[in-house]
């Protein structure tokens, strides 16, 4: 069997930002209450212009499922690691709170959970996949602004988009290479 | 890098406590048990080992999507979408994720309660049932012997599958006065709609190539599965929004008119004028299928776009655009029936006139236009209950001396609204704010008694000071609730209902273009002394059953029937919902397998327009002329007249929705409050208007009406116009039950004037000016 490799591709102009995705995170991996503890996460985009003439939108956003990823590198108990298939996760029974990762990471995705006391950050519901159920953000979003799939199989549903569509991915000047892919 | 909020946000989080290096602890196992533990619930529920997904629907509004619950050892882990539910488009939103929170809530209520301190003091007693029971039956008994009225007990409740029960027990109690949430929403747009086509259709926006949403701001007062649709569909539909606000639904438009509050009227007939003058409207449908052309396209005439332009604030060239581009794309064209672009004194007539806009067009009960609902026919449990002779008609029916009152001061002598009586109150739903009117002036007799069941009146009704005031002077106030509610506060005995994850629910079948049957069973089992809205009426149905002087005016017969409906309804609710779908062979399988129940997913257009059909208005036509309305005295066809306005210096204050709140309901669940992005509301003033008076964000001002003020934060922004203000309802609140809203941010009912549509009796919600005072 050949490797997989995770992504979302994301069309954010589709996104209306009810917030469904985080929620649905925050129930299914009991993420804290707090208004800073969140995997992920809807922003408003800078607004553009002055009444009347102005412009919203918003961009949906979490861990980025850096292929290279900084928050890895720098973590001195390699609590915060990389499984075969790609995916960034963080082993709370080794994290020491050490914070080096949220420094490390360009996207913020990452905050301390109090109530288990580690860092604690998006897993594309790692512990879904083996039953075959996408993440719950994918699952539950409204308008379906998010895809999930497996970048090695062509016939994925992200593999097609990509083809189909000019993509994005947020600071790529890292060079931290996101497995989150923005439609144009 | 664009994520500014979450970016501070986690800046912020840094400085705080980036400096300590917290030492090495094992990290404990994220189980859900654990994870409710420390929120200090336990389940109670031992019967369910190991894990299990759960067919029901959501009722965190009034959508009813599909969920599948994930259940471990009877704890809810999580709800999930039911992939089934196509109504719902195969989504859970923020709300009805959070739902799984809902029945551990530390706020719930767990047991009876009996008022010991003041109304209003939150003092009760825990009690029995039985106890409340014989409580609530004494009561009522009274009020009916002092009155000798049975309509002088009042019952308010709001939609929701349980509802119908707690209408089973005004009429076992005997009484007349029901009144429903409609009037505080949408019975001047059930009204205008139906004058046109005798019914109150849904816009096909999955297939509609162009769509107005006027005021109307669906993505964020989510209606499935209309939202959904809009959302995915909007890079190829031509989405027009038309708000004073720049709302979230403005995100994804490819147009916004940041029109002048009060004037959608003005635009959609100079539309009309406009269809009909350049001939672009449908001849032939407006041929066959229509009432009242010539008469329509003589009145027009009048309003041209260079008059709208200065009525709405709109250019002339746009509104020319929006007419031809609406007429062009019809039939898939729609003038969205949503609520509040126009909450004036004239609702009804705008509504007249939208559903006009799309009938000249032909885009009625066609693919891509407004299609009549259709539903799936259950099997009903219909009753005849007791007739008692105390039994009088409806206090806010009738010709009633205070209705002048309820209209603005420039309304008053206008042609065309009812100044004694409201013309089309609803026999079932009634008119909030004429109802409350009449019980506070004791005509045409006294209202002194209340159930609430669902709805919070205090906070949902406009003009909070009067609504307190209409419970003052209750003998008598029963609410029944999940949540210690502020109606709830100032009640005198308070019964806990299930949660609906806790609870079966009757089938019912959902109207739309495409119908389906929901029903809910229960998720996990009660984790309180709660008992269903079902369970409360059959209870108290035995209690006055068992009562001689419950019968003294009425007959022995009458005592028997009650006998039956008792007989028939105190069964288990499965065998109920398999009664209602009867009809239909393995329909409650099918319910309880895909969550879901429907004679087909494909929408059926044209029922209406065949050969021999006839709508439900006089001339069994489309009435673009209303003759009803003629008969009456009122206006047949929709007349402008300019809004009311405020002082110099003033502000309208317009309402509007949140996509993580359910009007007032869900503003104390956690994790809703924490996804809103702040603890308390925030006034929007447009940021111009803000810099002038030297108000800065965060700073606090006085919202004064001449109904109440509140003290509230300033949020100056770009989207809103300078002449309005606007808040976010459902802060503020009374009710110390309500810990996490309690005295925090600012009320709308509080500052709300309470004006009413004297033909449909709905709550003007847009007719209050406020000054803003920095404090």
């Amino acid at each position: 069997m050949s490797k997989k490799k995770y992504a979302i591709v994301l069309d954010d102009s589709k996104c209306i930002d009810c917030k469904a995705c985080t929620m649905a995170c925050k129930m299914e991996n009991h993420v804290p209450t707090g208004l800073y503890n969140y995997r992920i996460w809807v922003a408003e985009k800078p607004i553009r212009g002055q009444f009347p003439n102005v412009k919203r939108s918003f961009q949906p956003s979490q861990c980025q499922q850096c292929e290279n990823p900084p928050c890895v590198h720098v973590c001195p108990t390699r609590a915060s690691y990389q499984t075969e298939d790609g995916v960034v996760l963080v082993d709370h029974d080794k994290c020491i709170l050490c914070k080096y990762c949220m420094t490390a990471c360009p996207y913020d995705a990452r905050y301390v959970n109090e109530e288990i006391k580690a860092i604690d950050k998006c897993t594309f519901c790692y512990h879904r996949l083996p039953e075959g159920r996408q993440p719950a953000c994918v699952e539950t979003c409204p308008p379906k602004v998010r895809v999930f799939g497996d970048l090695n199989d062509p016939n994925s549903e992200v593999s097609k988009l990509l083809v189909e569509h000019e993509t994005f991915n947020l600071k790529p000047e890292k060079g931290t290479k996101p497995k989150l892919y923005y439609i144009r | 890098m664009s994520l500014s909020k979450a970016k501070l946000s986690r800046r912020k989080f840094l400085t705080l406590s980036g400096a300590a290096l917290a030492t090495a602890t094992a990290a404990s196992s994220l189980s859900s048990l654990k994870a409710v533990a420390s929120s200090g619930t336990q389940s109670e529920s031992t019967n369910s080992k190991g894990r299990k997904f759960v067919y029901s629907s959501c009722a965190i509004c009034v959508n009813k999507c599909g969920l599948v619950a994930e259940v471990n050892n009877g704890v809810i882990r999580k709800l999930n979408p039911n992939p089934n539910f196509f109504k719902s488009r195969a989504m859970l939103c923020a709300r009805g994720n959070a739902g799984a929170k809902v029945p551990y809530d530390p706020d719930r209520l767990k047991k009876p309660l009996i008022r010991v301190g003041e109304r209003g003091e939150g003092k009760f007693k825990e009690v029995s049932w039985e106890e409340a029971y014989n409580y609530i039956a004494e009561n009522v008994l009274k009020v009916i012997k002092k009155y000798e009225n049975r309509s002088a007990i009042g019952f308010a409740s709001t939609e929701g599958f349980q509802e119908e029960f707690f209408i089973h027990l005004a009429n076992i109690v005997g009484s007349t006065n029901t009144v429903r949430h409609p009037t505080l929403c949408l019975a001047s747009n059930i009204q205008g709609y139906s004058s046109v086509y005798g019914t109150f259709p849904d816009a096909d926006i999955l297939n509609a190539d162009f769509v107005v949403m006027a005021g109307s701001n669906r993505a964020e007062a989510i209606i499935t599965p209309d939202t959904i649709d809009m959302a995915k569909n909007h890079k190829k539909q031509t989405l027009v929004c038309i708000d004073p606000r720049a709302t979230k639904t403005s995100a994804i438009a490819d147009k916004w008119y940041p029109i002048k509050p009060g004037t959608d009227l003005a635009l959609v007939l100079t539309m009309i004028n406009i269809i009909i003058s350049e001939n672009l409207y449908d001849k032939e449908f407006v041929e066959k299928y229509t009432h009242g052309f010539p008469e329509l396209a003589e009145h027009v005439k009048q309003y041209t776009a260079e008059w709208a332009e200065k009525e709405c604030e709109i250019p002339a060239s746009e509104i020319y655009w929006l007419a031809r581009e609406f007429a062009k794309n019809a039939p898939q064209s729609v003038w969205y029936p949503g609520r509040r672009s126009s909450f004036y004194v004239n609702d009804v007539y705008y509504r007249r006139a939208c559903a006009i806009l799309n009938a000249i067009v032909g885009a009625f009960d066609r693919k891509g236009g407004l299609v009549p609902k259709r539903g799936i026919k259950l099997k009903k449990h219909d009753f005849e209950f007791p007739l008692y002779d105390f039994t009088k008609k409806r206090i806010d029916s009738g010709t009633l001396p205070f209705l002048n009152e309820k209209l603005p001061e420039e309304f008053k002598t206008s042609a065309g609204l009812p100044t004694d009586s409201c013309a089309y109150i609803s026999e079932k739903d009634g008119s909030w704010v004429i109802y409350r009117d009449a019980a506070l002036a004791g005509n045409p007799y006294p209202l002194k008694g209340l159930f609430v069941y669902k709805q919070n009146p205090v906070e949902s009704v406009p003009n909070r000071k009067k609504t307190l005031e209409f419970l003052k002077q209750m003998d008598f106030i029963c609410t029944i609730d999940v949540t210690m509610s502020d109606t709830a506060f100032y009640s005198d005995v308070i019964l806990p209902e299930s949660t609906y994850l806790e609870r079966w629910d009757p089938a019912e079948s959902l109207g739309g273009i495409v119908p389906i049957v929901v029903t809910r069973q229960p998720v996990i089992d009660p984790l309180f002394d709660t008992k269903s809205m079902h369970q409360i009426t059959v209870d108290l149905a035995k209690k006055f059953y068992d009562m001689p002087e419950f019968w003294e005016d009425s007959t022995e017969d009458d005592r028997e029937y009650l006998k039956k409906y008792i007989k028939a309804m105190d069964v288990p609710m499965e065998h109920l919902i398999e009664e209602s779908l009867s009809g239909y062979p393995g329909a409650f399988k099918m319910l309880m397998e895909k969550g879901v129940f429907y004679l087909n997913d494909k929408p059926v257009y044209g029922k209406l327009l065949e050969d021999g059909a006839r709508l439900k208005t006089r001339t069994g036509k489309i009435e673009l002329y209303n003759v009803k309305y003629a008969e009456r005295g009122l206006d047949p066809l929709p007349v402008y007249r300019k809004p009311s306005q405020g002082k110099p210096g003033q502000f309208r204050f317009v309402v509007g929705r949140h996509g993580q709140f359910t009007h007032a309901s869900t503003q104390n669940n956690i994790y809703l409050l924490e996804a809103y992005g702040d603890y308390e509301n925030a006034l929007w003033i447009n940021s111009k208007v803000a810099l002038e008076r030297g108000l800065r964000a965060g700073d606090k001002v006085k919202v004064i009406s001449k109904a109440g003020e509140q003290i509230v934060k300033v949020m100056p922004t770009e989207f809103i116009r300078p002449d309005i203000v606007f808040y976010v309802h459902g802060f503020g609140r009374l009710s110390k039950g309500l810990s996490l809203v309690y005295n925090k941010g600012a009320s709308e009912a509080a500052i709300l004037y309470d004006y009413a549509e004297t033909i449909s009796g709905n709550a003007c919600l847009h007719e209050t000016f406020v000054d803003v005072q920095k404090v």
